[in-house]
């Protein structure tokens, strides 16, 4: 058992969420998976380890823009915070490609 | 690299449309030399709506509305190279949207209490066992914050708690309301599956104001992944000791377990949610005593909201005073409505008390889903609530505002409404919805709703009479005063609401024996504009009935008696030929 501590709490809020300098997160709320996020959180999860691209992969509850889902918010290091909507296996690979690894923004895709 | 970004995005209507915008774009960066500077990047949503071309400049953030090309050189050289702001064309990009409840979905990593932590969770209660150290102080910040139950009535929070926190017993409950019932809202959902910790923590300071020690989490079965998700926050709270015996060491003990319910609409009802609770039917019990003086096994018991349960952790970190400067005079803080029906933009919004319901339409949401249609109404509160018809779209959404208007804040299930939907239909929607889920133990619910239900059935298959809609009003007026519980009390809402604004549509039921709509089937009539018909057979082919007969020389025509007005013929033709009358 690991309690924690007032201390502990105050360093971890201090450190704040997403401190990693690249990040994607897909929204996994039912309306999320109804609209296939399982299988893009998959996919991104395989090919970034295949194609051997370094980004944190995490999940995340419903951003609100339930009629975009599969939404997909993408940080990387050099570009613009994003959303993508409407996201597929394939689109997320070409986010992979595209955002991740040569640092352009996946025209067509993003959603404010 | 280039270190600017132009998304691009066409908003309705543009004049001079023959031009390709990007090309045009493309060449004037070329020409001006800062194709290097700058990338374009055409976006499938830029969040501003019916406004023509829109251009927003990253990592500047400057949007451009309504953009000619006459702009584009502007743009280019003032903004994109010079870093400047054009004011003629700027767009006031504000966002409406004001997230408290929902601040950490989309944030966090909801089966992560690390990344709640990190987004400063749990300080609320830290403040309140290691700082505050008092139930009475707890009770007074939330009074001060003004916040009210998000549930539907609007009840003061801290009253509530008050109440329970004042009797003297040597055992009280909290208990969350996660039963969310209304057709088409699911912002409790959203809460549970996307930051379940804030509930948990809610729970928790709750828990301690009224002097509780044990909480049960009444979640419907229906949300699977909720639940999951809250089993696993419990379990991580409780390894980290924020959750049982002597949290944070302060003395305090605290335990929750989940509860599941098993599908029905009443037991989002307090007195009978307390029954599901205890293992019993879920059927209401008449109200006084209030569950906060003789609730859940005869004991003081607090039930709130899922969502005003989420926003209690950042008034107590943030301070009641906080809270209190959002909204309007009654009304405090944020609303979360889940908006859809013909709606552009379906999903969950957060917006502040006082906003007004055609801001949430058209700037939040987008506007409607076929911006060729009129808005008609708006419809708030689920069954419990009324319709509120287009004229009164400049009204500030508060608790009073909807009451007066004749609807409901309720729980936040917004549906809009355009001209192809009928107000009878509407109302037959709700009213049978209400019907089914009625539990049958008072006569007012269980009659009086299935009579009303008679008489719309009636008004909508065309053999309606005037005097229905006098019986249907006093039918209404005696299930409100004499039903148990407030699914009775409220479910003829609906109708009263439509009958008050559309009383016109019911007659034009009644009276012209039509549907103004084109919704009520056995109003309706398909029909073959032997004009417009080229004869290709498609509809004949789509007929599940064969009701439709002819041939290529002489033309089609509709057989009304096999006719089961499904409206697939209506739908196949490329040629508009088949109307219905």
């Amino acid at each position: 058992m690991k309690k924690i501590s007032a201390e502990e709490m105050d360093s971890m809020k201090k450190e704040g969420v997403d401190t990693s300098k690249n990040w994607i997160k897909v929204g996994m709320s039912t309306c999320g998976i109804a609209a296939g996020a399982d299988v893009v959180y998959a996919t991104l999860l395989d090919e970034a380890k295949k194609r051997n691209i370094e980004v944190a992969i995490k999940k995340c509850g419903c951003a609100g823009k339930c009629f975009a889902e599969p939404l997909v918010e993408v940080n990387v290091e050099g570009v613009p915070r994003v959303f993508y909507g409407k996201v597929t296996p394939e689109v997320a690979v070409t986010i992979l490609e595209r955002h991740v690894r040569n640092k352009k923004l996946v025209k067509d895709h993003i959603f404010f | 690299m280039p270190n600017k970004v132009i998304l691009v995005k066409e908003t309705g209507a543009i004049e001079n449309k023959s031009i390709d915008f990007n090309t045009l774009l493309a060449n004037q960066l070329r020409d001006s030399g800062a194709s290097e500077k700058a990338s374009i990047v055409p976006v499938a949503d830029i969040g501003v709506y019916d406004k023509g071309l829109v251009l927003r400049i990253l990592p500047d953030n400057i949007t451009y509305s309504n953009v000619r090309e006459s702009d584009i050189k502007k743009i280019i050289e003032q903004t994109v190279l010079g870093g400047k702001v054009i004011d003629e064309i700027v767009h006031d990009g504000k966002d409406k949207q004001l997230k408290i409840v929902l601040k950490n979905c989309g944030l966090v990593d909801p089966d992560s209490i690390d990344d709640y932590l990190k987004a400063g969770g749990y300080q609320g209660l830290k403040k309140v066992l290691l700082e505050m150290k008092s139930p009475e102080k707890v009770i007074e910040e939330v009074k001060k914050s003004g916040l009210r139950g998000r549930g539907g009535a609007g009840f003061p929070t801290w009253m509530k708690w008050s109440t329970a926190r004042n009797q003297k017993t040597d055992q009280k409950y909290m208990i969350c309301n996660g039963d969310e019932g209304d057709p088409g809202a699911y912002m409790d959902r959203s809460v549970l599956e996307g930051d379940p910790h804030s509930v948990v923590e809610g729970m928790l300071i709750a828990g301690y104001a009224i002097g509780a020690s044990k909480g049960f989490l009444y979640i419907r079965a229906e949300y699977p992944l909720a639940v999951k998700r809250i089993e696993k926050a419990l379990e991580d709270a409780r390894e980290y000791g924020l959750l049982g015996e002597n949290i944070l060491g302060s003395g305090f003990n605290y335990e929750m377990e989940i509860r599941l319910g098993a599908g029905a609409f009443v037991c989002g009802e307090e007195t009978a949610l307390i029954a599901s609770v205890e293992g019993k039917r879920g059927t209401p019990k008449p109200r006084p005593p209030f569950p906060a003086v003789k609730g859940l096994w005869d004991k003081p018991s607090i039930i709130n909201n899922v969502e005003t349960l989420a926003s209690i952790p950042q008034i107590i970190s943030n301070g009641g005073d906080w809270l209190a400067k959002i909204g309007t005079a009654t009304s405090k803080g944020t609303k979360v409505f889940a908006i859809t029906g013909k709606i552009k933009n379906s999903g969950l919004v957060e917006v502040p008390m006082g906003i007004t319901l055609r801001e949430i339409v058209f700037d939040v949401a987008g506007g409607l889903l076929n911006p060729a249609k009129k808005i008609k109404a708006i419809q708030t509160g689920g069954p419990s609530g009324g319709v509120i018809p287009k004229d009164y779209l400049d009204t500030q959404v508060d608790y009073e505002n909807l009451g007066k208007l004749g609807s409901i804040m309720g729980s936040g299930g917004m549906i809009v409404i355009d001209e192809t939907d009928c107000m009878v239909d509407l109302a037959k929607f709700y009213l049978g919805f209400c019907v089914e889920e009625s539990c049958g133990k008072c006569a007012p619910c269980r009659i009086g709703g299935y009579q009303m239900l008679q008489l719309l059935n009636k008004i909508s298959s065309g053999e309606g009479e005037l005097a229905d809609l006098d019986k249907l009003k006093r039918i209404a007026y005696a299930m409100q005063k004499a039903s148990l519980c407030g699914l009775g009390q409220t479910a003829a809402n609906p109708v009263l609401s439509t009958l008050k604004y559309f009383e016109d549509e019911y007659k034009a039921h009644i009276v012209g024996k039509k549907c103004p709509a084109g919704k009520c089937k056995y109003l309706l009539m398909y029909k073959i504009a032997e004009d417009k018909c080229k004869r290709c057979g498609v509809c004949v082919k789509n007929c599940p009935t064969q009701a439709i007969s002819g041939n290529r020389e002489k033309g089609y025509a509709i057989d009304q008696a096999k006719c089961i007005k499904c409206g697939n013929c209506s739908e196949v033709c490329k040629f508009e030929a088949v109307g219905k009358e």
